[in-house]
């Protein structure tokens, strides 16, 4: 066993062993467990166990793991802190909460990752504590018009069970559903008639993710018809098969499509790098001498290219290394190598320059308003 | 200051104003940039059919498929099979759709109202016919018939073409129509018809491939002819030599083999320098200079002062790269002649381009696989637009207006009296001048827009305001239309169908795309709606171009320009015709194959000129050599004006700009003119790149933008033409015009530069393309 | 010719109807000297029916105030893809006939690493979507023997798509090449370079060249006859 593979294992038997004792002592010793749920239970704990495990894999990878030290390094830099605070609050609601960065995509595929998205939140908000028996509810002695909601152990609040709140905590499942099949429908419709989405996707990666969701969601609706209108008819069968449909899922969570819910995140930390990177000290190409990038963000990258065992350091030059020279200057140098191959045989001789000794690239078209790759990508290159 | 020339007709002391900034006009009617949005960007729309049809802009006339969904065209997609580009394409070509469903289209028709926004109010279309014929009339009768003139355009179908002739020569029976061709191709036309007597491109494209010499005088192909670059590259694969004569390094001179720097205007100095050497050093095809020409004499006496020293010393070319350039040519076995408009846009134009068919003749490589000789068509159907009777001095077929037997014909074919038919007219400047002398007052246009393309435009805008009445047809309202009385709606390029004659000479079709938003309509309609409403319908009831091919088939006949033979469905069986394809011809000779006459003058080929005698266009069968005595262009450089302006085309944009200057893409591409200059011109100035500097010529003045680059020679600016109001360079240019094809002389005229005092006053206020 | 019919991709079950691979004998080729800068590939990239309106293609002025000289980039696929494996995300994948995707866009934290590190500079941040973009050899043409959209354009031919013995017909003073030296490190690509055929060499040495000047046409190499505003 590797050294990775054990660090990985530890945090996945350590995390899933914690868990375990989460829900041993908020069900207060499975007093309020509940034991037909038991093979949910066991479903999110072997899910645990995975999601953790690749996670420390994925973390422990050279790039990534340069971005996650630099990452909580620039977060807790003396003088960003406070900064950093808000911006990450800022950025959560923005980001994560309202998908601002899928909606500049396209407007619609922002709409259709939201529904998804909300609607496996509340889902998972709610059946969560009522799996792990964290949350119950029960009958308010003396008074029977009321429930109490049970957190922990610790009643928490109370409702009158004909009210809104009840109903709209009791359905608060068949909300959710409704939410994920109507984004499952709009990703299908996306896949089925976008070029984009049809030459790249694969039927395990992008299509597997989304029938199960669609089956979770409407095997639970089938419940909720099956007790709510038809007497209870065929429910032990749709409780069954439903129970497959969310253990698949959960089964199918480290290893598919659903990881990126876990490691989308770090987007926040290279927020974070990107800040600071831009306040402090440039990285200016050793070729044309236009700042590019920050300087960290080139010194990171040799370390990273180092451990991977790329070797762009270019001795007894200037340049030092490949790193610091600007993608501008790599294109154009290719285009001057190539160019001196055919030095002699065909026209053209080496230019003498009347006033520099070396190029000087510009991107023939950089905002040519062929929506904002350009601009963005511009100011990326010369922040 | 006094010029030493006057050139623009009666034009007093007073130098025109400036261009009107007219920004509510702008705003009412752009133009305005359109990028792909809805659906055109909706990855998940299938095209409801992919249409085969042509590029609208240049000449060379790329085939492609336009995409189309729900009357929109959404998109291009490569059309690999057409063989003249084999699915390649400009930068035009791929955003051409943008032009389409854009919102500066004109819906309707417009009168001009000065209380309304932009200056006028749309009416109905009968209405505006009506108004038209009625001005017509009164004006005609009132002041004569040739007091209505023409101005067509070379970007119109060639079955247009032939009914805008028509029109005017029949149904208005005046003799005054021109056509913008005349700003663009018509010096290499009249040099071709002196040397050859026939006006087109001697060989196919394929024809370069093989050469082992290729010389490119005055043509800037990767900006302006994109796809013949693939053409010349190949040929340098397998081992061609390529010289560029031009004052810029354009990127196709980067890595020429040979570059001579030539000074603009001294081009047949360089021409007569090179058949020099060719002489001195018997670099000559003796048999076929006495076979196949004659006066070749002629030429030599001319070449004979132009010593290398000497031609050194006036076009301003090395000594050494002079003598290279002739012992390249001159050693060829194979060879491919190719000039354009660097060349033809002379006050003596056509003096340069027989100075290079000389070269050309000299070294007997013409008529053969792999030798050949063209000039670049500039306009989408340059070399049809030139064939078939709307300038001012032709008929059908290439035929010639004052030739009684050409009369005759013609006059048969339209079933009318040859006496009815108007003699030549007036070129399309003279028009203008006619205008501003007020012998002219009424005036059509359609597909031109001279205030931005005509040399000296700061007169053109003068001479246009004086016009008793003017309709313009188009489809946005470009620069010139404003000046216009009314306007009326026509057609997109992709909007009807028809043929065109690309570079090569290859008659090729154009279908249609889509249909005509609004009460727009096909321009041949509105042109039969405007005689049906003069009474004289009679000739103007065709129902489709098909009917006006099937016609311009019998006018053709027995022309030169024989298209006789051509049917639409045998263009789009053998990808496009080579004209003369006459549909028969004497016993023994035969009809051409199914490809038309791809190779013209082969030594045993037929023509209706030579009947048999030989395989140039004259009784005699005979190619002409012509003696080139030197001219220096109408305005040279002095101490106060004391630097050469030349002006051209940038990739991204299509001559006025009316359509390019409204596609997003390309706008962005190349934003805004720039003046080009040498950095050492530019330290003298004291001028960095990108400052505002102030050209100033006799005629006026414009605020441009630097570019400071090497690839310039130092003596010479360079400003791009597309750009109207005060970012125009033709404010500068001299209306200065050839003797024989009345083409003006926008490659040279003397300027000042100076950095500007600061930003010009459009700059806060006009976008990019405006 | 309808242009093509992909729509087989429909079926989710067929893995290889979603995936096919592009044809083995088909093959991307580039050659700067020939670009003219025209700019024709930027234009249609943004047309290829994958990502309509954006453009992933590089064109550049090699030195403007120098020379006209620009230069095309497309993504040439590595062999061993730096930008891959540089990425903290693993959104970077290569496909078994070696075509170097663009991010997988749920996976992509736009964290700019590829952009830094793609030893020709290929990746496009979108710093407004958080997605790097790149070129993938228009993967939906290509993978049904259809040209990319900029090759297809091409006027000048510096970006061309077919076979070697195409090009070795139509271009027989030149050869392809596709290994490249950058400092230490060499990489092999899929796509190629076109060198000349006599080349005493088969790797195109970038960073050998980087300081050198760019070729062209000596405007005052001698060739005019008269001086002209000297100093």
């Amino acid at each position: 066993m590797t050294r990775e593979v054990s660090i990985a294992t530890s945090w996945g038997v350590g995390l899933t062993l914690a868990l375990g004792a989460l829900i041993v002592a908020g069900s207060r010793n499975l007093a309020h467990f509940d034991a037909a749920l038991v093979a949910y239970t066991f479903s999110i704990l072997f899910a645990t166990f995975g999601l953790t495990y690749r996670y420390a894999m994925w973390l422990q990878r050279p790039p990534t793991a340069v971005y996650w030290r630099r990452g909580w390094q620039v977060f807790f830099r003396s003088g960003w802190r406070l900064r950093n605070a808000g911006t990450w609050f800022r950025r959560l609601v923005s980001e994560f909460l309202a998908n601002r960065f899928i909606f500049q995509r396209n407007r619609l595929r922002g709409i259709t990752h939201l529904l998804i998205m909300w609607g496996c939140l509340i889902a998972v908000a709610i059946t969560f504590p009522l799996v792990f028996g964290w949350l119950h509810f029960q009958p308010v002695a003396g008074d029977l018009s009321l429930y109490e909601a049970v957190i922990f152990g610790f009643p928490v609040f109370r409702f009158p069970h004909e009210s809104a709140v009840a109903f709209f905590l009791f359905h608060g499942l068949v909300w959710a559903s409704f939410l994920v099949i109507a984004g499952v429908m709009l990703a299908m419709r996306r896949r089925m008639r976008e070029e984009g989405a049809a030459a790249l996707q694969r039927f395990a990666e992008d299509f597997m993710p989304l029938i199960l969701l669609f089956a979770v969601s409407l095997t639970g609706l089938m419940l909720t018809a099956s007790y709510t209108w038809m007497k209870g008819y065929g429910y032990t069968f749709i409780a069954i098969l439903h129970a497959i449909t969310v253990i698949g899922t959960f089964l199918w969570l480290p290893f598919g499509k659903f990881f990126h819910i876990f490691q989308r995140p770090a987007q926040m930390g290279v927020g974070f790098y990107k800040d600071v990177g831009r306040a402090e000290a440039k990285a200016c190409c050793r070729g044309c001498g236009h700042a590019f990038t920050s300087r960290m963000h080139v010194e990171d990258l040799m370390e990273v290219e180092r451990k991977l065992g790329y070797r762009y350091e270019i001795p007894g030059t200037e340049a030092e290394h490949y790193q610091w020279i600007c993608p501008s200057c790599r294109r154009a140098s290719l285009a001057i190598a190539q160019g001196l191959l055919w030095r002699g045989r065909r026209g053209g001789v080496p230019l003498e320059a009347d006033a520099r000794a070396i190029s000087m690239p510009v991107r023939v078209n950089r905002g040519m308003g062929e929506g904002p790759l350009g601009v963005e990508d511009a100011e990326n290159f010369y922040p | 200051m006094k010029s030493p020339i006057t050139i623009s007709g009666n034009r007093g002391e007073e130098t025109p104003p400036a261009p009107p900034l007219d920004l509510e006009s702008i705003r009412t009617f752009g133009p305005f940039r359109a990028y792909a949005d809805d659906i055109r960007v909706d990855t998940g729309v299938e095209p409801d059919k992919y249409v085969k049809t042509h590029c609208c802009f240049c000449g060379q006339q790329c085939g492609l498929q336009l995409k189309v969904k729900d009357n929109t065209i959404i998109g291009i997609e490569p059309w690999y099979e057409f063989p003249f580009n084999q699915g390649m394409l400009c930068p035009k070509g791929v955003k051409r759709y943008l032009q389409q469903d854009h919102p500066d289209r004109l819906l309707h028709a417009y009168e001009k109202d000065s209380v309304a926004p932009g200056g006028f109010r749309p009416i109905p279309y009968p209405e505006a016919i009506r108004r038209v014929a009625a001005s017509i009339d009164r004006l005609q009768n009132e002041f004569g018939r040739d007091a209505f003139a023409v101005l067509s355009g070379a970007s119109l179908t060639t079955e247009k073409t032939y009914l805008m002739g028509k029109f005017a020569h029949m149904c208005l029976r005046t003799a005054n129509i021109d056509y913008n061709g005349r700003l663009c191709m018509v010096s290499a036309a009249a040099a071709n018809k002196k040397a050859f007597g026939i006006d087109r491109a001697a060989n196919p494209w394929s024809d370069i491939l093989g050469a082992e010499v290729i010389l490119v005088s005055g043509a800037n192909i990767a900006e302006c002819a994109p796809i013949t670059t693939n053409y010349v590259w190949q040929a340098r694969e397998h081992g061609a030599k390529v010289i560029v004569v031009d004052p810029r390094i354009t990127p196709l001179a980067r890595t020429c083999d040979l570059f001579l720097p030539v000074k603009p205007g001294r081009d047949t100095a360089l021409f007569n320098g090179i058949l020099h050497l060719m002489i001195e050093n018997d670099w000559l095809d003796h048999d076929f200079i006495a076979k196949h020409t004659v006066d070749f004499d002629a030429a030599a006496g001319q070449a004979r002062e132009w010593t290398p020293s000497r031609t050194a010393e006036v076009t301003g070319i090395a000594e050494k790269a002079i003598r290279r350039a002739a012992e390249l040519w001159g050693t060829a076995r194979t060879s491919f002649l190719l000039h354009a408009r660097g060349l033809e846009h002379h006050s003596h134009g056509v003096m340069n381009v027989l100075s290079a068919i000389n070269i050309v003749l000299a070294s007997g490589r013409i008529g053969r696989p792999n030798c050949g000789y063209s000039t670049i068509t500039g306009q989408g159907n340059g070399q049809g637009g030139r064939e078939h009777g709307q300038k001012c001095d032709q008929l059908p077929g290439g035929r010639d207006l004052d030739n009684p037997e050409h009369r005759a014909y013609v006059a048969k074919v339209w079933g009318i009296d040859p006496g009815d038919l108007p003699r030549s007219g007036a070129d399309a400047y003279e028009i203008i001048r006619k205008i501003d002398r007020g012998e002219i007052k009424g005036l059509l246009s359609i597909c031109f827009n001279p205030v931005v393309s005509l040399p000296d435009s700061n007169f053109v805008r003068q001479a246009l305001a004086k016009l008793d009445f003017y309709v313009a047809i188009d489809f946005f309202m470009s620069e010139t239309a404003r000046y216009a009385h009314l306007v009326l709606p026509g057609s997109l390029q992709e909007e009807d169908e028809g043929t065109v004659t690309q570079v090569e000479g290859r008659i090729i079709r154009i279908n249609k795309a889509v249909d005509c938003p609004g009460e727009a309509r096909p321009d041949w309609q509105i042109i039969q709606d405007i005689a049906q409403f003069l009474g004289r319908e009679r000739g103007f009831t065709f129902s489709s171009p098909r009917e006006m091919f099937e016609e311009l088939r019998i006018a053709s006949k027995g022309g030169v320009a024989d298209y006789s033979g051509v049917t639409y469905e045998r263009i789009e069986e053998n990808f496009g015709v080579f004209w003369p394809c006459p549909s028969e011809t004497p016993e023994g000779v035969p009809t051409p194959g199914p490809q038309g006459t791809p190779r013209l003058f082969e030594p045993e080929s037929w023509n209706p000129v030579a009947k048999g005698a030989g395989p140039f266009y004259f009784p005699d069968g005979r190619a002409r050599f012509h003696g080139i005595p030197y001219s220096g262009p109408a305005e040279d450089v002095d101490g106060d004006f004391p630097i050469i302006l030349t002006t051209g085309r940038v990739v991204s944009q299509f001559l006025s700009g009316n359509q390019t200057r409204r596609i997003g893409p390309l706008v962005d591409h190349y934003p805004e003119p720039r003046v080009e200059m040498h950095p050492r011109l530019a330290s003298r100035l004291g001028v960095g790149d990108g400052d505002w500097v102030t050209v100033e010529s006799r005629r006026g003045s414009c605020t441009l933008r630097s570019l400071v680059v090497n690839t310039i020679r130092p003596d010479t600016v360079f400003i791009p033409y597309h750009w109207p109001g005060r970012k125009s360079a033709n404010q500068l240019t001299i209306a200065a015009q050839d003797p024989i094809s009345k083409i003006p002389e926008y490659k040279v005229c003397a300027v000042r530069v100076r950095k500007a005092d600061g930003p010009p006053e459009y700059a806060g206020l006009l976008e990019p393309q405006q | 010719m309808a242009r093509r019919n992909t729509r087989g991709s429909l079926n989710p079950n067929s893995e290889s109807v979603l995936l096919m691979p592009v044809p083995d004998n088909l093959e991307f080729f580039i050659d700067p000297s020939r670009c003219i800068g025209c700019q024709a590939c930027i234009q249609a990239c943004s047309e290829c029916d994958t990502h309509k309106g954006q453009s992933m293609i590089q064109l550049d002025w090699v030195d403007r105030a120098q020379s006209t000289q620009t230069v095309p980039v497309v993504c040439m696929h590595c062999e061993s893809p730096t930008c891959a494996e540089v990425c903290p995300a693993d959104a970077i994948k290569r496909t078994g006939d070696g075509v170097v995707q663009t991010a997988r866009k749920p996976r992509c934290i736009a964290c700019n690493n590829c952009v830094l590190a793609c030893p020709f500079g290929v990746p496009k941040m979108n710093t407004g979507m958080n997605l790097m973009m790149k070129c993938d050899m228009c993967y939906d043409r290509a993978s049904v023997g259809l040209k990319p959209m900029c090759a297809s354009v091409c006027p000048s031919q510096a970006l061309a798509f077919g076979t070697r013995e195409e090009m070795a017909r139509l271009r027989p003073s030149a050869r392809p090449a596709n290994t490249f030296q950058f400092g230490a490190q060499t990489i092999r690509t899929k796509v190629n370079i076109m060198i000349p055929r006599d080349s005493p060499t088969d790797i195109v040495d970038v960073t050998s060249s980087m300081y050198e000047p760019a070729l062209g046409c000596e405007l005052l190499d001698g060739l005019f006859a008269e001086s002209l505003y000297e100093g």
